[in-house]
């Protein structure tokens, strides 16, 4: 057997495989993480394998015997009879409805309109798969790492009677491995059995602590992802109709650009994208995930399965260049960015705060994506890495910090430098890490600028958005470290699993950006074919084009010699006087205390701004969500 | 070394950046403090600047009895100045108590809480004796070993 | 190499030779119109030294570490400017700057320092968004955010970009903290700020953020000259008339409110920049 099939085969099966195991043998707690811990092993060697073998097409008939596509086919019904199954459990009719209709329109599709033999030639996997697959493989495998101390602990403070920890592993591998299965074939039925995998799959982890909010919520995330998955269907149909195929890469075959119901495809393929990336109007079902466990935030929601939204426009994007379509997918996207960031400032739930970043990001992806231009496209691919890898570690820390402090909102996170200095820190590094250049996600928030100053609607919402991504980011940084006085750091205890998980994850991102330049020219560059060329050079330590230079390594240099110099004067700084902040000269001694009426000692106290008057979810989501919709339309109507 | 030092100490005198502390006063002190402060006297010249803040002030200009709810308050503005840093204690009751010293709340001086560098009698002294009294001020700044509680006055 | 040698030195030594003589005559020309003489031209220098060499006191020693990573990336960001790199980047790097000065006043527990910290926060909301979009007007019309191009730009850039100037005017005056936007910190804000954002900064640190701030405002006084690129007096006169008459506003306004400044200057800011952009878009 060929070495690259088999290593697909290994990358979509042994989580399936690690899942089954988990729920049969899982009950006992070393056997599950040993369970775990291997899989995740498994991914990260074979997705480090695969990485020097991209790209290739292989052809994939039969799997044990069975045609492959038969296999598919049956196991696509049963998913969705699986989620009809849930519709009438929780009596959701718009669950009912969605699954139905999907049914109906796979049974046409597969009974009725597809004709003749099919191509084998399904897997594909070119550098931008392999950015997803090890994006999956490796952050993925550490946010299932740091879930077995999590999960031990959330029971623990639940008070669960039966351990559901086998269930909980067997959907976040199972999980895994559809998106690994998704972002490696290229049969649009298969793409489509595995997203409505992850579909039911983040239904499943949403709804785990079985709470009313929990069941809610997760009813929410799986009627909007199935109108997510209707689009998809009908998308695939209008496809085949056009095309006589099912391979994405045929059907993206430029010379059928313009006529209106390829178009249409597209479009309706490009709205199951945004619904999987939470954009405006569906974020709600994003937001109300964030009850889950964390690590489940984490996976679904940073690093993961949101990604598959921008995964499926960043495929199709080479189909729409030039396009009325691609134009209104890059305001679409802007608009995203502004309105997400906004939200985000009016918010002090961290989570939230992390959701609606998230949401952010993706936007700007999106918006790079519609643009459609080499130099957007490459900032889209760069920013979907950065972002997975950044958003991944700052889900993990404020998970530690919640389960530490009990709370996940930002003004309990006061001085926690004080309290989790470690784990402080790292949150900060991670805030640094999105803001700031030399780092990658600034880098790629860079070059989307650049690349977006033809677009005067697109420039100015993310001139605004990226202006408020600062605010909230800074505030929260500057909120974890205020604090009287810190004293020697000590790092705090954690599981070893946590720092394992966090170390690597913050010291890996900030490689990574040191990296940038060969992260371009390695994985990025030769995807720039077709309608696109690389459009950067690596000169003098950095990126340059035509009008634009940033000098990642200098920069980094530079960067790095401040941060010494600073360190320094922060050691220094241990042995200065240390005296109380300014209090009108009322401060009593002790920490942050003055003394009030009466003599009594009163604590100063000072919340930060959220401007909820102004950016409060309460005032903006009912105009985010009115403009989001309009926008959609736009974009389905534009198609036409 | 030691010209650089000089070169510092002289600088110190060129820019001495005033807190003004009314340390329970009739008031009619800190209308003549803050008198100096005006276009009129134009203390700019001499790079005074009144900030509003221990942390940045150089010279603590303090008027009044002090009593025992604020003297905590005089010796913690006092603790907050980064040192070198000069007193000048403005008024009869800056001095001693003035009219107030037999009040049973009255502890009686600013120098029974802080060291006092420059004393500034008059109830209330002309702006132009306070004004005299800083420059005295500046002159220990300048000269730092004439300081150590020795006294002088305006 | 040793040119590139000189141009960091020039940016390393301009920033706090040139930011501290305008800031002295900044607060000479201050003085003038309040009918004072102010002090001497040399003030802003003697104020750094005196605190440099004072006893170093802080409230938490991560305020140590972020006065130095704010004038560590002010300077980066100047001698970028100098070595003519790209301005997009010139302003990350400037924004890293900021956010750490931010970041080292919430990091003391005064509520004083919180306001100011908060405050300067909207201030970045405010302007950023109006250089952004000032760099993209020089992208428009010269084809590149390189300075090297846009300084070879054959025409004086503010006939094709005077409303961008203007937007550029309101960021400029939110930068240095001028009337009517001097919310975060000021020298005359005692009752509701004492010193804001600064507050708890002293000594030696309260002196670095002085210099970073010198510059910043030489940076930003660097931008303006692009608009008048062409001919070193032109650069001149725009430059004089600009800093006088941010000195004017500063002493004819009163300091208003967050609120007021995000409304005002998103308002005005977005609507002069967008016509100014569509100008540029359809010529
Ligand atoms: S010295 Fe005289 S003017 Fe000054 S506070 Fe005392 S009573 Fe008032």
């Amino acid at each position: 057997m060929d070495i690259r099939a088999m290593l697909t085969v290994i990358l979509v099966m042994a989580p399936f495989g690690g899942a089954i195991l988990c729920i049969v043998l899982g009950s006992s707690k070393a056997i599950r993480s040993a369970i775990v811990l291997a899989t995740g092993a498994v991914l990260i060697v074979s997705a480090l394998m695969l990485a020097p073998l991209v790209p290739f097409r292989l052809s994939a008939a039969t799997f044990l015997g069975v045609d492959l596509h038969r296999i598919i086919q049956v196991a696509d019904v049963a998913l969705l009879l699986i989620i009809l199954y849930y519709g009438f459990k929780h009596r959701q009719l718009t669950v009912i409805v969605l699954a139905a209709l999907q049914l109906g329109l796979t049974i046409y599709l597969e009974g009725f309109l597809v004709k003749g033999p099919l191509p084998v030639e399904r897997i594909f996997c070119d550098h931008l798969s392999l950015m997803m697959v090890l994006i999956i493989s490796i952050v993925g495998s550490i946010i299932c790492f740091q879930a077995i101390p999590y999960m031990e602990n959330h029971e623990h403070h639940y008070h669960v009677m039966r351990s559901r920890q086998p269930r909980f592993f067997f959907v976040m591998l199972l999980f895994l491995g559809g998106m690994n299965g998704l972002v490696l074939f290229d049969d649009l039925v298969f793409m489509y059995f595995f997203f409505e995998m992850t579909t039911l799959c983040s239904f499943l982890l949403i709804g785990h602590d079985r709470t009313t909010i929990a069941t809610r919520n997760a009813l929410r995330a799986l009627w909007m992802n199935s109108v997510g998955g209707a689009a998809f269907i009908l998308g695939i149909i209008a496809a085949y109709h056009e095309t006589g195929s099912l391979g994405l890469q045929k059907i993206l075959t430029p010379w059928l650009a313009g006529s209106g119901v390829y178009l249409l495809a597209l479009a309706l393929l490009c709205l199951a994208a945004f619904v999987k990336a939470a954009q405006f109007p569906f974020q709600s079902w994003l937001l109300g995930a964030m009850v889950a466990p964390t690590p489940v935030s984490a996976l679904l929601h940073s690093s993961t399965m949101v990604k598959v939204g921008v995964y499926m426009a960043l495929r199709l994007a080479p189909g729409f260049t030039g396009t009325l379509l691609s134009q209104s997918v890059a305001v679409f996207g802007a608009f995203s960015f502004l309105a997400g960031a906004a939200l985000a400032v009016g918010q002090s739930n961290g989570k939230k705060v992390l959701a609606y970043s998230t949401i952010s990001n993706l936007g700007l992806i999106f918006a790079c994506t519609g643009l459609n231009t080499a130099e957007s496209m490459i900032a889209a691919m760069l920013l979907l890495a950065f972002h997975a890898v950044v958003k991944a570690m700052l889900f993990l820390s404020v998970g530690a910090i919640e389960q530490h402090i009990e709370s996940r909102d930002i003004e309990d996170m006061r001085g926690l430098y004080a309290v989790m200095p470690l784990t402080a820190l790292i949150t900060v590094s991670g805030v640094i890490m999105m803001i700031m250049p030399p780092f990658g996600v600034l880098l790629s928030k860079w070059m989307a600028m650049e690349a977006a100053a033809q677009n005067l609607y697109v420039i100015v919402m993310v001139a605004l958005g990226s202006a408020l991504t600062v605010i909230y980011w800074a505030r929260w940084a500057g909120t974890l470290m205020s604090d009287p006085f810190a004293g020697r750091f000590r790092p705090e205890h954690q599981p070893a699993l946590t720092w394992l998980a966090l170390g690597p994850l913050c010291i890996g991102s900030a490689l990574l950006s040191v990296g940038a330049p060969w992260l371009y020219l390695r994985m990025i560059a030769p995807m720039m074919m077709g309608p696109y060329s690389p459009a950067y050079a690596f000169k003098a330590g950095g990126l340059e084009n035509a009008y634009g230079t940033f000098a990642i390594l200098p920069l980094s240099v530079v960067a790095t010699l401040g941060l010494v110099v600073a360190a320094v004067a922060l050691k220094r700084a241990f042995r200065a006087k240390i005296v109380s902040p300014y209090l009108s000269g009322l401060q009593t001694g002790e920490p942050s205390m003055f003394r009030g009426p009466m003599n009594q000692s009163v604590k100063a106290e000072a919340k930060n701004y959220y401007l909820d008057t102004i950016f409060g979810e309460a005032r903006l989501t009912d105009w985010v969500n009115l403009g989001g919709g309009i926008l959609l339309t736009l974009i389905l109507g534009g198609a036409l | 070394m030691q010209g650089i030092k000089r070169f510092i100490n002289q600088l110190r005198a060129k820019s001495p950046w005033l807190l003004h502390f009314d340390c329970g006063s009739c008031n009619g002190c800190d209308i003549e403090i803050l008198a100096c402060l005006t276009p009129v006297y134009d203390v700019e010249r001499f790079g005074i600047i009144h900030v509003g803040n221990p942390f940045h002030a150089d010279l603590l200009l303090t008027s009044g009895t002090v009593n025992h709810r604020n003297k905590k308050v005089l010796a913690n503005l006092y603790s907050q100045m980064p040192s070198p840093k000069i007193v000048v204690a403005i008024g009869a009751c800056g001095l001693s108590g003035g009219i107030f010293r037999e009040a049973y709340n009255v502890v009686g001086g600013i120098d029974k809480v802080i060291p006092v560098d420059v004393y500034v009698p008059g109830c209330p002294p002309k702006p132009e004796a306070i004004i005299d009294g800083v420059v005295l001020g500046l002159g220990k700044l300048q000269a730092p070993q004439e300081r150590n509680g020795e006294r002088k006055e305006a | 190499m040793t040119e590139t040698a000189v141009l960091i030195l020039c940016g390393l030594i301009a920033g706090p030779v040139v930011g501290g003589l305008v800031s002295g005559l900044d607060r000479i020309l201050t003085a003038r119109m309040q009918s004072r003489i102010g002090p001497p031209l040399l003030q802003p220098f003697f104020d750094v030294v005196k605190l440099l060499a004072k006893e170093p006191l802080v409230v938490n020693v991560w305020q140590a570490f972020c006065a130095y990573c704010y004038i560590a990336a002010a300077s980066i960001a100047l001698v970028l400017f100098f070595l003519q790199s790209d301005l997009l980047l010139i302003f990350f790097v400037q924004a890293v700057g900021a956010v750490f000065l931010v970041v080292g006043a919430l990091s003391s527990t005064s509520p004083y320092s919180q306001i100011g910290a908060h405050r300067e926060l909207l201030q970045i909301l405010s302007y950023e968004p109006l250089l952004v979009l000032v760099v993209v007007g020089f992208y428009l019309e010269t084809g590149s955010f390189k300075l090297t191009d846009i300084y070879a730009w054959p025409h004086p850039m503010l006939l094709k970009l005077p409303f961008l100037f203007i937007v550029l005017g309101y960021a400029l005056t939110i930068k240095l903290r001028k009337s009517p936007f001097d919310l975060s910190t000021c020298h005359h804000a005692h009752q509701e700020l004492v010193k804001g954002l600064l507050t708890d900064y002293s000594g030696p640190f309260l002196a670095l953020t002085e210099i970073g701030h010198w510059f910043e405002v030489v940076l930003m006084l660097g931008v303006c000259t692009l608009f008048w690129a062409t001919s070193w007096i032109g650069m001149a006169v725009l430059l004089a008339v600009t800093y006088f008459l941010e000195v004017l506003v500063d002493n004819v306004t009163s300091r208003m409110n967050w609120r007021w400044m995000l409304s005002y200057v998103w308002g005005v800011g977005l609507t002069l920049s967008l016509v100014n952009l569509i100008w540029l878009h359809q010529g």
